[in-house]
């Protein structure tokens, strides 16, 4: 009853600090843009304004099929809040013992299939490039993060997600070369999970004016950006979750503080590289993903050696 | 060689069918030949004496001589002389050859000439409208002396639309424009695409016409006009302005003032420094690169501030009268220019640097919308479009005007003819601007900035100037006329021959390198379209009288104050 009472807790805290610091973050990054590029910039709470400016107005139903669209819009945002019970923020994972490694690569494949569903549903020419982009990058780009995570599976030899997430590069019997392949694969494609420059070919404002999203405005639009920050922090937290060993100092608060801090860093060198990169071409980002995924292969073939 | 050495050789082979010819100066030519003889010689100029092709006027001469009147221009760059064409037309079914078909550069304007001025040009490859919107009548045409200036024509068509070409099999339409975020101004391509691979596409352009050119020659007044001329586009406006005035002054024997020459080229050079600035940014704007895209915009602000400190804007400097200027440059400016100079100098210093290694740009832009020799001189494509093709030609060296001869500058030129070699390009002709402004404040006489006025100008004298705008060669043609205006003035903006070369340039090129093969031109859809009479109010076709326009503005004025 306890433990289920401690999970109940940390899922809605979980929920709870998607929602109010993914947005923070989503300022932070264009304060520090802002920087970069000689400019001012909006405040840092400019993007939680930005939401309820979105979500109070008007449903405005456009497209081929508005029930589609606004399916896909609900399907992205609750996939991606489903996932933040699966990744430990300062804790253990709140649904730890409830779902499995699977269970996360599906949950995050799905909000990228909304995006799909989305630009499909809409209908319009650049909606339609957008989405064949997407698919695309997705194809390649999901392996990568299957791989990361069967990777650790492999040590841990399990696919429950608390063993998995516990892992760090050195933990163990030394040093596993494996996972600091892997290690390097993620960081080099975190950029992209984010979808953030140099890889937005999928929106790509100047090309094809946002892809997917073109059609959408409003409340739907709300979700989408919702559910890219949510991504950022996300996919920071997943990061952190499998290679940045845990500091447990026994206090929820602190350990708290310290995962937010590092999540914080991340998204600052996040932030920077896109802030100095020019947008690769689908072509080029394709060929990049795939160069990647060898070497995530290679981890692989090496992780069953060392385990 | 000049233009009687050019005016021989013609003679010398081909001699027969000239039947007039003038050298109104020693870098001027004009060359009188009958309709059957034009196709021949258009041919010699452009293929064996190496001519570029201008642009081609068609005019309304009934009221003087009787007839219409063709004109093709003609530079010889090497040899610094600008050559006019002349071919008369009957008035009663004008018609000429077609060039076009043999020098592709001509089909714009054999184009335009048909829809403006209703002259035909006999075989014609591509015989569609270019100009007029989709729902003007046929056989009116706007251009000509009996048509006024504020006619709207009551059989308007608004329900009808344009008739594209049916896209190749197996290809998609993708709509590019009219409306795009990486536009700014109304254009439509109607792109074919095949997967990502744009196969090939239709362009639909002049949506904003505001009849420029017929008010020119039918309201406004000679030194009126600089101003007019200067409105044709937001970034190059100055150049205009001073290529009409150049014109003008050429037909009429006027020599401005040698301290107007210099003050001209300084400000024909910040315009430059200020459109490479914006142009480098929003080529990094397309590629998704904001961080260059601010930069460029911070270094290239202080040359705004440089412009509104001399003439009172920023932009729009309302700088040019015939016969000189209206801004002087006093020594304060001038301390005030040299050291923005340094500081432009030095920060630019740094935008090259970071780009001239930058892989990433690297992978987008090179061997991206390639424009090849070929396509450079059979389009007459220009600036420094044809100098990252490796064509050595720029205005200011070929066919000097204001204080160009008097200064000394590099003509920057690469060989990859790709978006790279055109970001190359620019970047390193601010330098060259640079330095310029500075050898003219330097070498800047004191003096009159505006000649004594002439008089009453001569009518039914032809000029014509052309001026290395920032994105090419500006070229104006005019012919001076009666009640203090123009009878004929004709602008030819450098966008409108780059523009040409856009199909060739993105045929089997990714979709996403169609907006930076047509950013890297700079293009400009404001400098094509100038002529639109036309005023569409609530779907329905209303002519604003002046009185109207009148009453309605004061009433606007009225509720203001």
């Amino acid at each position: 009853m306890k433990g289920l009472l401690t999970a109940f807790f940390f899922s809605i805290m979980n929920l709870a600090l998607v929602l109010l610091i993914a947005p923070l973050f989503d300022g932070m990054t264009r304060k520090v843009t802002a920087v970069v590029q000689s400019r001012k910039g909006p405040p840092i709470t400019q993007s939680y304004m930005d939401l309820m400016k979105l979500l109070i107005k008007e449903d405005i139903e456009v497209g081929d099929s508005p029930v589609m669209q606004r399916f896909s819009a609900l399907l992205s945002f609750s996939a991606i809040l489903s996932v933040a019970l699966l990744i430990p923020m300062g804790t253990s994972a709140p649904l730890s013992g409830y779902a499995d490694s699977i269970l996360l690569i599906y949950l995050l494949t799905l909000a990228g299939i909304s995006i799909l569903l989305a630009g499909l549903a809409a209908g319009s020419t650049y909606s339609l490039v957008g989405m064949s982009r997407e698919m695309m990058a997705m194809m390649t780009l999901e392996p990568l993060l299957a791989i990361a995570i069967i990777v650790s599976s492999v040590h841990a030899d399990s696919l429950r997600l608390d063993a998995i997430l516990g892992e760090a590069v050195y933990t163990g019997s030394g040093l596993l070369w494996s996972r600091v392949l892997i290690l390097g694969v993620v960081a080099f494609a975190l950029q992209a999970f984010v979808g953030r420059m140099p890889f937005d070919v999928t929106e790509a404002e100047t090309e094809i004016m946002e892809g997917p999203l073109v059609e959408y405005s409003g409340p739907k639009l709300a979700l989408f950006k919702y559910t890219r920050m949510a991504k950022m922090f996300l996919y920071t937290a997943l990061f952190i979750g499998l290679f940045v060993p845990r500091i447990a100092t026994g206090y929820y608060a602190t350990d708290l503080v310290v995962f937010l801090a590092e999540q914080a860093v991340l998204v600052l060198i996040v932030t920077v590289i896109a802030a100095t990169h020019a947008r690769y071409r689908i072509d080029q980002v394709v060929r990049y993903y795939a160069m990647l995924f060898v070497f995530a292969l290679l981890a692989l073939l090496l992780a069953v050696f060392e385990s | 060689m000049g233009s009687h050495d050019i005016l021989n050789k013609i003679r010398e082979n081909y001699g027969t069918s000239i039947t007039r010819a003038d050298i109104p100066a020693d870098n001027r030519l004009l060359v009188f030949v009958h309709p059957d003889s034009l196709k021949v010689l258009a041919n010699i100029l452009f293929r064996d004496l190496d001519a570029r092709y201008c642009v081609g006027i068609g005019m309304d001469d009934r009221p003087y001589s009787g007839d219409f009147i063709v004109v093709h221009d003609f530079a010889f760059d090497k040899e610094n002389v600008l050559l006019s064409l002349i071919v008369p037309a009957s008035a009663s079914d004008p018609r000429v050859p077609c060039i076009s078909d043999t020098i592709p550069a001509a089909n714009w304007s054999e184009r335009e000439m048909r829809d403006l001025v209703g002259i035909t040009a006999e075989g014609c490859p591509n015989p569609k409208r270019l100009v007029l919107p989709d729902g003007w009548p046929e056989g009116l045409h706007p251009l000509r002396k009996d048509i006024s200036w504020n006619y709207v024509p009551e059989s308007f068509d608004d329900t009808k639309t344009y008739p594209f070409d049916d896209p190749p099999p197996g290809t998609t339409v993708v709509p590019f424009g009219p409306f795009h975020p990486t536009l700014d101004e109304p254009s439509h391509f109607r792109l074919y695409v095949e997967g990502e691979f744009v196969r090939g596409c239709e362009y639909r352009g002049f949506m904003v016409h505001r009849g420029i050119e017929k008010l020119a020659d039918s309201v406004m007044t000679y030194n009126e006009i600089p101003m007019l001329a200067e409105r044709i586009c937001g970034i190059c406006g100055c150049v205009h302005s001073v290529t009409y005035a150049q014109a003008i002054e050429q037909a009429a024997a006027i020599k401005p003032t040698p301290r107007a020459e210099f003050i001209r080229s300084i400000m024909l050079e910040i315009e430059r420094l200020h459109s490479h600035a914006l142009w480098v940014g929003l080529a990094a704007h397309i590629l998704g690169f904001d961080t260059l895209f601010m930069q460029s915009f911070r270094i290239r602000e202080p040359v705004m501030w440089l412009a509104e400190k001399i003439t009172g804007n920023r932009k729009t400097y309302a700088l040019c009268l015939i016969g000189g200027v209206r801004w002087d440059i006093t020594a304060e400016l001038g301390a005030e220019i040299k050291e923005v100079l340094d500081q432009i100098e030095r920060e630019w210093k740094g935008v090259f640097d970071a780009v001239k290694g930058d892989r990433n740009i690297m992978a987008r832009s090179k061997g991206v919308g390639v424009a090849d020799k070929k396509l450079v001189k059979d389009f007459s494509l220009l600036g420094p479009v044809a100098r990252a093709s490796g064509m050595n030609i720029d205005v200011r060296r070929d066919h000097p005007y204001a204080a160009y001869d008097k200064v000394e500058f590099n003509v920057i030129t690469q060989e990859g003819g790709d978006v790279w070699s055109r970001i190359v390009v620019r970047i390193l002709e601010v330098f060259e601007s640079i330095k310029i402004i500075r050898q003219c404040l330097e070498k800047m006489p004191q003096g009159p900035i505006q000649a004594e006025p002439a008089g009453e100008l001569p009518a039914g004298r032809i000029g014509t100037s052309s001026v290395e705008a920032p994105r090419g060669e500006a070229h104006h043609f005019a012919v001076t006329g009666e009640g203090n205006r123009p009878r004929r003035w004709r602008v030819r903006a450098p966008t409108y021959q780059n523009l040409q070369g856009i199909p060739a340039m993105i045929k089997d090129q990714r979709l996403a390198d169609m907006t930076i093969s047509l950013g890297s031109i700079d293009p400009c859809f404001s400098c094509t379209d100038r002529l639109e009479i036309l005023d569409l109010r609530t779907g329905e076709i209303r002519l604003w009288s002046q009185e109207e326009l009148v009453r309605s503005t004061a009433k606007i004025r009225r509720r203001r104050s």
